[in-house]
């Protein structure tokens, strides 16, 4: 009971920031230079709350993972990411990051579920920006490991700190925990992506940098035959 | 010139929007390190500071700041989300403490033109 308060308390408290954020947008239109500025401040508003909604739905779907909703199929993981990496496009753009993809397994499909697969890829990508400093890029990197595909996002931000590093060692995050050492963060986008790859059978995992920190996610490979 | 950091690019706009109207050229950065160097070379007028930043926080901006003799007494806005409100931060050069979730803009531009040269 008391780790389903925490849980709703963190996750309440991560969707505060977006909520705020669009108060501060909302109010700051009157002062809005021209149109131009209107329009930018409107599509900031879109992107806000898009994100917070992907948040919300994520969380929604963690409560159906036990009702045994989402199917495995196979799935172009590339595919994948590059509709997340399209979607987050212009949010990069917007806070001068760069990602940088680099696809070198062979393209195979993965057992896994398409939505939630989505959903991994997203909050590493979203998590990479968030603490890479201005100028700097991430990295997408996709390659075989044996029978699996592995999916790795790299950051340049602070390192993670060692307690939540040890709990993915275990292959998951029990719940979302406060990660001080990444400001802003309650670490609710790791504790979603820990669940689904449980659910996927799928490990999710993390390494510590120096300068920053890889989330991965290995994928069991199909069975079926190749894309190309 | 006012100097803006915060590490949420979009809030640190909102407060960047106000001062414009008032007149005034704004400098934003998402860190600590980066706005120390820059006032290295400029002294701002105002300072508006987040507090938990990437890389040092802005506890550790405000130790850095009020430790020099011609940065200690440039006045500080802390413009955060965290509960900070029994706190008093005055010895840091801090003249007031906004709540990011309930700021409005007249608060920030009441700021300006109080604190501001």
């Amino acid at each position: 009971m008391e780790s389903e308060v925490n849980g709703i308390l963190v996750a309440a408290h991560e969707l505060k920031a977006p909520l705020g954020l669009l108060r501060q947008l909302a109010l700051s239109m009157e002062y809005a230079e021209d149109e131009g500025e209107l329009k930018k401040i409107q599509k900031q508003m879109v992107g806000v709350s898009e994100r917070a909604l992907r948040q919300v739905q994520d969380l929604t779907k963690i409560g159906r993972l036990d009702e045994k909703m989402f199917e495995m199929e196979p799935v172009a993981v590339r595919a994948v990411c590059d509709e997340v990496t399209e979607e987050l496009r212009y949010l990069y753009r917007f806070n001068h990051r760069n990602l940088v993809i680099d696809y070198r397994n062979r393209a195979r499909l993965v057992v896994a579920n398409r939505e939630l697969l989505k959903s991994i890829v997203y909050n590493f990508c979203l998590n990479a920006m968030q603490y890479s400093g201005e100028d700097t890029e991430s990295e997408l990197n996709l390659y075989d490991k044996y029978d699996k595909v592995k999916l790795e996002v790299r950051d340049f931000g602070p390192a993670l700190p060692m307690d939540v590093w040890r709990s993915l060692k275990k292959g998951w995050v029990e719940k979302p925990t406060s990660i001080a050492m990444r400001p802003g963060s309650s670490g609710l986008g790791l504790y979603i992506a820990s669940k689904f790859s449980q659910y996927m059978n799928a490990k999710v995992g993390a390494i510590r940098h120096r300068d920053g920190t890889s989330f991965f996610v290995e994928l069991p490979v199909s069975r079926q035959a190749r894309l190309f | 010139m006012i100097y803006i950091i915060d590490d949420d690019k979009i809030m640190a706009e909102c407060v960047a929007r106000v001062a414009k109207k008032l007149g005034r050229e704004t400098r934003i950065f998402s860190n600590g390190i980066e706005a120390m160097a820059e006032i290295d070379r400029e002294l701002p007028e105002l300072l508006f500071l987040d507090i938990l930043l990437d890389g040092p926080d802005g506890f550790t901006f405000l130790n850095e700041l009020v430790s020099y003799s011609d940065t200690e007494k440039i006045p500080v806005v802390i413009v955060t989300g965290l509960t900070l409100f029994n706190t008093s931060f005055s010895d840091y050069g801090v003249v007031r403490v906004l709540d990011k979730n309930k700021m409005r803009p007249e608060e920030i531009e009441e700021a300006i033109i109080k604190y501001g040269r």
